[in-house]
């Protein structure tokens, strides 16, 4: 018994407690009821209301991000112009960026999407990570599409540092990528007809007629067979092949549009770009041997016998793709992120056969192969020539 | 009345009996490698049998006889010839007999050339390889086939895990040990198809690790080695060709050996004449064109965790071409 306190006093004073929340209670169904709280957008929130949700908001995000490790960004140009391709698509419309004013439609959302530049040195790398992954409640601020891509998301991160400093041309350079050059009037686009497809959306990051993929991390599309590009971008549609950055592109375009887009870039011609690969790691004889010839003891078939000119061409040919991008899709593939479909799981079961290691040298082989001075069809011939003789025999 | 009684008991015993015969027994011996290991058998089934029922009338006598009978179990006599001088006698001809039989010492097929034979033992299949005189070899898997009446030695190791080679009715179990190479040499005296199962538990599909010995008359052999040594035959209709194309294209060869095509893997089993052989998968499947079809596409639901490939991606008509001409591969 407390001192001080008589039984009936106790009971009093909790009798006054439980009435005065049943009040409460009662009080905000009564409120939500009559429909008197004004929800409309454009009414905006009182400065007070304001400053509370800013403060829970960054509170949430710091407590929220405690635990993730944030990997080395410095200026990384492959992940920044990964990041910018999808900024320009999927982050410009609501935040605009350097020349492009924020969409007036967008603008009268509550909270109003923020100019970002001014915001991205507040938060850490790891706070920028959360924030793009998961989205945030009550603002509109979507999660990214894909929940285990984190290597995408890093891209958008190292981006956005580079955000605040950027002219509008440079940011042109970067978001537009390839498709700078092609960037027409809307109504060139309309009248043009739909005879070639508009590959400025591909453009962005992958290659065109003329030029290569802007970043390390991006496949080569030219000279792809066109049932395997085509397939993955039904892949990437219906999410059996995640990725944020290729899902909401893919789901946009019809079954014609694929095929158009698959027909355009298997009809180019491979290895047009002699931009060289910056990180090769000298480890492509190795790398030559797994893929020639693979690992007997470690049950890890040749990569060439699904993957070298004469095989089907529902498997991609990977001479030439850059490095960086295929040791990532390996890893995807082994840690079962690319396991969705029958064929990625041929694919997965290999890989998680291979050591990391492994996977470099094997990257670092088809990486270099970038560099060949042959003509495509004369290197086509020197990497298959084994082959040929043994179906000759 | 009395056989009435008893002859449920006879024919359930018969039926239960029945059940120790068959191709992988070490009940019915097919060569003289696994007789004597059944005669040795046999000694000690109906020696225990015999010196337990002695065991038992002793004990019986202990018990119920009469004082004087009783006072001479007790007495020192009785514990000095039961206790050591019938162990004595009886376990030392047992051991020099056990020695003698089972041929250790001088093997007494050594005089003839045998043929050589290596079989190593992967998870979950068994790796063969044939050698002739020349020392050139050849690959084959999962199945054994040996003249009969002329020793075969059998080289026996492991790429991996322990395993066992059991064959029980040719020969006594043989462990093949991580860096190591066991030897047992055999023979058999009658044609015959026998099974041989793994011995040593090596994992989750250890009990899907089994295989066929085939023991084929001398002349037979030699015309089945001159097949299995040689290239594989061309395909000879366009299911068949289609099917070589489609193992070839969707990278088959990176695993497996089809020896004459541009097949160069040794990850996997050599199929250079899979479609001769009795089973499919390290015996788990009867090798019928629909049976290889399966396997290619259901292997890891058939063998869980085996380490082929899943190719479920393969279309209908491409499994049916790919099977139709791997079965055509005698």
């Amino acid at each position: 018994m407390i001192p001080g306190f008589s039984t009936p006093r106790l009971r009093a004073l909790g009798s006054w407690i439980v009435g005065s929340l049943v009040a409460v209670i009662c009080a905000a169904l009564l409120f939500a009821w009559s429909g008197l709280y004004n929800i409309a957008a454009s009414s905006g929130h009182l400065a007070m209301t304001r400053a509370f949700l800013e403060f829970g908001m960054r509170n949430s995000v710091r407590t929220q991000s405690a635990m993730i490790e944030a990997p080395a960004l410095d200026d990384d140009v492959d992940r920044v112009r990964l990041g910018a391709g999808h900024y320009q698509g999927g982050c410009a419309p609501c935040h605009g960026a350097p020349g492009e004013p924020v969409n007036p439609i967008a603008e009268h959302m509550l909270p109003p999407p923020p100019t970002l530049a001014p915001h991205v040195k507040s938060w850490q790398d790891k706070h920028l990570f959360w924030i793009v992954k998961h989205g945030m409640k009550y603002t509109g601020m979507p999660a990214w599409a894909s929940q285990n891509r984190d290597d995408e998301v890093w891209a958008v991160v190292a981006f956005l540092r580079r955000l605040p400093d950027l002219t509008p041309e440079e940011y042109r350079d970067l978001a537009y990528g390839n498709a700078s050059a092609q960037r027409r009037p809307v109504t060139a686009l309309l009248s043009s007809g739909s005879d070639t497809p508009d590959i400025a959306a591909c453009a962005k990051c992958h290659g065109t007629k003329s030029a290569g993929p802007t970043s390390n991390l991006v496949p080569r599309l030219a000279g792809q067979s066109e049932p395997y590009l085509a397939q993955a971008l039904r892949d990437y549609a219906d999410n059996s092949r995640q990725s944020g950055i290729m899902e909401p592109i893919a789901a946009e375009l019809d079954e014609q549009t694929v095929k158009a887009v698959a027909a355009y870039y298997a009809g180019l011609r491979r290895n047009q770009d002699p931009r060289p690969e910056p990180s090769l790691t000298g480890e492509h004889d190795a790398g030559e041997k797994i893929a020639r010839d693979g690992v007997a003891d470690e049950a890890i078939p040749s990569c060439l016998s699904c993957h070298g000119e004469n095989a089907a061409e529902r498997y991609p040919r990977l001479a030439g793709q850059p490095q960086r991008y295929l040791a990532l899709q390996l890893r995807l593939f082994r840690s079962g992120v690319r396991a969705n479909t029958e064929q990625a799981r041929t694919m997965a079961a290999i890989a998680k056969r291979m050591s990391d290691r492994q996977i470099e040298q094997v990257s670092a082989y088809f990486g270099s192969l970038r560099s060949f001075s042959l003509q495509p069809d004369e290197r086509d011939a020197a990497l298959t020539a084994p082959e040929k003789q043994g179906a000759n025999q | 009345m009395r056989f009435l009684r008893t002859c449920p008991a006879l024919i359930a015993t018969a039926v239960i009996l029945s059940g120790c015969g068959g191709d992988q027994s070490v009940l019915s011996p097919f060569s003289d490698n696994a007789r004597t290991v059944n005669v040795l058998s046999n000694v000690l089934f109906i020696g225990g049998f015999l010196i337990l029922a002695v065991v038992i009338v002793l004990a019986g006598l202990a018990a119920f006889g009469g004082a004087h009978l009783r006072r001479r179990l007790a007495g020192e006599n009785a514990v000095v010839i039961g206790g050591l001088v019938f162990p004595l006698v009886t376990l030392t001809p047992l051991l020099l007999y056990g020695y003698a039989l089972l041929g250790a010492g001088p093997n007494p097929l050594d005089g003839q050339r045998p043929l050589k034979v290596t079989v190593i033992g992967e998870q979950w299949w068994w790796r063969v390889i044939y050698t002739d005189s020349k020392g050139d070899s050849f690959e084959s898997a999962n199945e054994l086939r040996i003249p009969v009446g002329r020793p075969v030695k059998l080289s026996l190791t492991t790429a991996d895990v322990i395993h066992s080679f059991w064959v029980p009715n040719l020969a006594g179990k043989v462990d093949m040990i991580p860096g190591r190479t066991n030897t047992l040499t055999l023979s058999a005296d009658t044609p015959g198809v026998f099974r041989g199962q793994c011995a040593e538990y090596c994992g989750g599909a250890h009990a899907l690790m089994a295989f066929k010995v085939v023991a084929l008359p001398a002349k037979e052999f030699a015309t089945w080695l001159d097949v299995e040594q040689s290239q594989a035959r061309e395909p000879r209709s366009q299911v068949e060709r289609e099917g070589l194309e489609l193992f070839l294209a969707n990278g088959c060869g990176g695993c497996h050996s089809i020896r004459g095509t541009a097949a160069r893997g040794t990850a996997g089993p050599d199929l250079t004449h899979v479609g001769g052989r009795k089973s499919l998968a390290a015996g788990v499947l009867p090798n019928t064109a629909e049976s290889i079809a399966r396997w290619i596409r259901d292997n890891q639901e058939i063998k869980p965790e085996n380490r082929m490939l899943p190719y479920r991606s393969l279309e209908p008509g491409e499994l049916s071409a790919i099977s139709s001409y791997l079965s055509s591969l005698r």
